[in-house]
């Protein structure tokens, strides 16, 4: 699990400091998948970036008691002159796969799909093929949970059924902190729901009513 | 796919494994990104050192303050390349890399670290050729005092290091410092007695000329690898290995008080 405690964060802007995150605490279990909502600018991608550990707070701490992922979205944590292939591995270099290469690139060549494009540049990758190889990278090393930034939005449905089903497999083993803009998705993955407004978050046992709070269950 | 639970990596672990998978993407990349790239490595270097000579062969002087031109040469132009390639490719090290910043194990410093232990292998490897060469050629190139030359290679990595820490740092973050001091490194090359032995420069401007820490380390190079080679009395490459320590620790302060910043541009 991810224990947040009395998290501050803020940014400078040309008219002062602008608070974010005030006195955040919250814990998020490794036996639920989590979605993290709220309106834009409510702090979620901060958030998500604090406890991934990539920022740093101003004040307050993020405890990671267990395997986390990096945050996956928007093709984040993948060189963009590098093939494919050439970021498998280096990713499997990174966190300690070395020994299995092998598998872990079979694995995600056939979970991204991307067929001879896994050796061409991911700069030459459309959206949808960024976000499949973003999230093959992440299936083919077992974490305990998964940060998840809107990157379930790109791809085609295909694709969407195939990442929704590879995360219900994993239920009970690992669990993921979902951010997204997507009702019907949230609704789908998640069993409960934070709701991040004016600095603070608010835990809800359910989504519905997490989503009815935001105004979001039309 | 259900491993057994793994152990967790030990932060010394993490760290050799960043420090690996980046040294071999950055190696990858700095001899295949451009078509040649790894020739021109090489003709850099030879490039420089052909001009110097032909010069010297033209009006004819094979010996230069008592040791061989040629060696003289090669020792300075690749002393002085390794520190001056380590700089230059420290200005957008850590801007390179930035995408890769999402993985909370990867630092801005490890890319600086990482380019500069490439930069030192790509410098040992154009002396073992350039060496190789001129034995063929039938100079002696073996060095009188191979200690020293070691110590003289240490000092101006080092440097380098320093150098090039405290670069990345402005080079991200003062874009503009960075460029004028990117322009700097060509007025570096001639203060540094890459052309010339400090001995021949007249003595106003000689003592001016020593506070380059680079000319005592590429001097000092010189002198231990043949031992007729005349250098004045002030060359110390305690004075080198004093300046580059002192930019290491403030290179890697820098990298400390502007880690957050580093990350988010």
């Amino acid at each position: 699990m991810i224990v947040v405690e009395n998290l501050h964060k803020r940014y400078s802007t040309p008219h002062g400091p602008r608070w974010v995150l005030r006195d955040l605490s919250i814990t998020f279990p490794r036996d639920r998948n989590v979605a993290l909502l709220g309106r834009n600018g409510a702090g979620k991608s901060t958030l998500m970036r604090l406890m991934a550990g990539t920022d740093t707070a101003d004040r307050g701490r993020v405890e990671r008691r267990c395997r986390v992922s990096w945050p996956i979205g928007h093709a984040r944590g993948v060189q963009r002159t590098m093939t494919g292939r050439q970021n498998a591995r280096f990713i499997c270099r990174l966190y300690g796969f070395e020994a299995e290469v092998k598998e872990r690139l079979e694995f995600i060549n056939g979970f991204a799909e991307l067929g001879d494009a896994f050796d061409q540049a991911v700069e030459t990758y459309s959206a949808g093929m960024r976000a499949r190889l973003s999230f093959a990278l992440t299936f083919a090393f077992d974490f305990d949970m998964y940060l998840i930034d809107e990157g379930m939005a790109v791809g085609d449905a295909a694709f969407r059924r195939k990442a929704s089903r590879a995360f219900k497999e994993r239920a009970g083993r690992s669990a993921m902190v979902l951010v997204s803009h997507s009702a019907s998705l949230v609704r789908d993955l998640c069993q409960a729901a934070v709701v991040l407004d004016d600095g603070k978050a608010r835990w809800f046992d359910s989504v519905d009513e997490a989503l009815r709070v935001l105004g979001m269950d039309e | 796919m259900a491993a057994a639970p793994r152990r967790l990596r030990t932060p010394l672990e993490v760290t050799l494994a960043v420090w690996r998978a980046l040294f071999l993407r950055e190696a990858v990349a700095r001899v295949s990104k451009e078509r040649l790239a790894w020739l021109w490595l090489l003709l850099e270097p030879i490039g420089h050192i052909a001009i110097l000579v032909v010069i010297r062969v033209v009006i004819r002087q094979r010996v230069i303050a008592g040791a061989d031109a040629v060696l003289f040469y090669v020792l300075g132009v690749l002393a002085f390349f390794m520190p001056r390639n380590m700089i230059l490719r420290s200005f957008d090290a850590v801007a390179q890399s930035s995408q890769l910043y999402a993985h909370r194990q990867i630092k801005p410093v490890d890319a600086v670290l990482v380019r500069a232990a490439i930069e030192g292998l790509v410098s040992a490897l154009l002396f073992a050729i350039m060496l190789g060469g001129l034995a063929l050629l039938g100079t002696d190139v073996a060095p009188d005092d191979p200690m020293r030359v070691l110590a003289a290679l240490g000092a101006l990595w080092l440097a380098g290091l320093g150098l090039g820490l405290i670069n990345s740092v402005i080079g991200e973050l003062l874009p503009d410092v960075g460029r004028m001091l990117r322009v700097l490194l060509t007025p570096l090359y001639i203060l540094s007695g890459v052309m010339y032995p400090t001995v021949i420069v007249p003595h106003p401007l000689r003592d001016w000329l020593l506070y380059n820490p680079l000319l005592h380390a590429v001097e000092a190079l010189r002198a231990a690898w043949m031992r007729g080679y005349r250098v004045p009395a002030e060359i110390s490459l305690s004075y080198t290995m004093a300046f580059a320590i002192v930019a290491v620790f403030l290179g890697l302060a820098l990298q400390v008080r502007f880690r957050t910043r580093l990350i988010a541009q």
